[in-house]
């Protein structure tokens, strides 16, 4: 199972609809770098609207995402965390500090392209 | 019930009364009804006399719906639940009397003492149930209002809410508090809220914790948290603490905060010409 990364512009746009394994995280974590190296792309939007469950590794993943991402030169936004996966990985004692987040995909590209163009 | 005792109770009808009625003037202070006029106690004993007595007549077991409306009545008029238990208890101790000096054998006065307190108990078992079951419906009721009215995330700008806090935080109301801000905050799309503590009188550790908590979790859904309404007081409680609230900005008033909101949105107030 992949997941599928578009291009909108000079963003990359990941929208996933599945449950995420540990497997599938690994491999996506892997497309999305190979993608920015091939597309120069300068923010990316992650968004986890229809994603209800977020356990400690995929946490650490997406954390590592975003770091691995920033040393590519590329921005990454989190968008779309729903109430209860939140209060799972507060529980969890996960505060994903340092990741920026926005409410949906819509806020989350006005906040890379503000950072990006400010 | 055996018919024998139902005669005798109906032929000593009177006696018993009066004994009841003195048992019950004996224990009146203690259902605190000093303040009810003589009448009006006498009135009322007289009523629930004729009620159990009614039982007897109607040889059931358990309350008739005069009773338990009469039960009702009184509970709703303030007076105790104990008085009814009381006067089928006097009553109880009475009959049983009333059976003894009636030259039975023993044999038979134990039988008819069982029957008895098989006649009673059912009955005093259902209304102490139905009570019960009032008062439960009432506090549930309650804690439902309260909770309605506990955690309320208002919305006041575009983008911008506001959620006031009154009173103590417990564990219970910070996951509420956290659950409605979170949903809240979807809800309005709010990209600022304002956590209003004005009126939270103690700020302790575990206080801080759950709002830190509330604060990370409403930054994971992709909003922003502005602590404000910290008194003089609460800045040297969390200090003296030493709770650190560095990662998300505090202000003194809900004005002040609410105009970082608005230049965090992009917007500021003008007073017009």
């Amino acid at each position: 199972m992949r997941i599928p990364i578009l291009k909108l512009n000079q963003y990359l746009l990941i929208t996933i609809q599945v449950d995420l394994d540990d497997k599938t995280a690994l491999q996506f974590q892997e497309d999305l770098l190979e993608k920015i190296h091939e597309t120069g792309a300068k923010g990316v939007v992650i968004d986890l609207t229809s994603v209800d469950m977020i356990d400690s590794f995929i946490a650490k993943v997406l954390g590592d995402v975003v770091r691995m991402s920033n040393l590519m030169g590329a921005k990454v936004v989190l968008t779309g965390i729903q109430p209860a996966v939140a209060i799972t990985l507060i529980d969890l004692g996960i505060m994903m500090k340092n990741v920026p987040t926005a409410l949906d995909l819509e806020q989350g590209l006005e906040k890379l392209q503000q950072e990006l163009g400010g | 019930m055996d018919k024998l005792v139902i005669q005798l109770l109906n032929e000593s009808r009177e006696r018993i009364y009066t004994r009841w009625m003195d048992e019950m003037e004996r224990v009146r202070d203690e259902h605190r009804l000093q303040s009810i006029t003589d009448a009006a106690y006498e009135e009322t004993n007289k009523e629930l006399f004729e009620i159990i007595y009614t039982h007897i007549e109607q040889n059931v077991h358990k309350p008739t719906d005069r009773m338990t409306q009469f039960a009702e009545h009184l509970m709703k008029i303030g007076w105790r639940l104990s008085y009814i238990t009381q006067g089928l208890q006097t009553f109880r101790r009475i009959i049983l009397a009333v059976l003894l000096d009636a030259n039975q054998s023993n044999d038979k006065v134990y039988s008819m003492y069982d029957e008895i307190d098989r006649w009673i108990d059912p009955i005093v078992n259902q209304l102490i149930n139905e009570s019960a079951k009032n008062w439960e419906n009432t506090v549930s009721i309650q804690k439902v209002a309260l909770q309605e009215l506990s955690a309320p995330l208002i919305p006041v700008f575009e983008n911008i809410s506001v959620m006031p806090l009154i009173g103590t935080i417990d564990t219970e109301r910070a996951k509420l508090i956290m659950e409605n801000l979170l949903t809240g905050v979807i809800k309005h799309r709010s990209q600022v809220v304002l956590i209003d503590i004005t009126g939270v009188p103690v700020v302790d550790t575990m206080v801080a914790h759950h709002i830190i908590q509330a604060a990370e979790a409403v930054r994971l859904v992709g909003a922003q948290c502005i602590l404000v309404g910290i008194r003089p007081e609460i800045a040297q409680t969390i200090v003296n603490l030493g709770i650190d609230l560095g990662q998300f900005p505090t202000k003194s008033t809900l004005f002040k905060g609410m105009k970082t909101a608005l230049e965090m949105t992009k917007r500021k107030m003008i007073e017009i010409e």
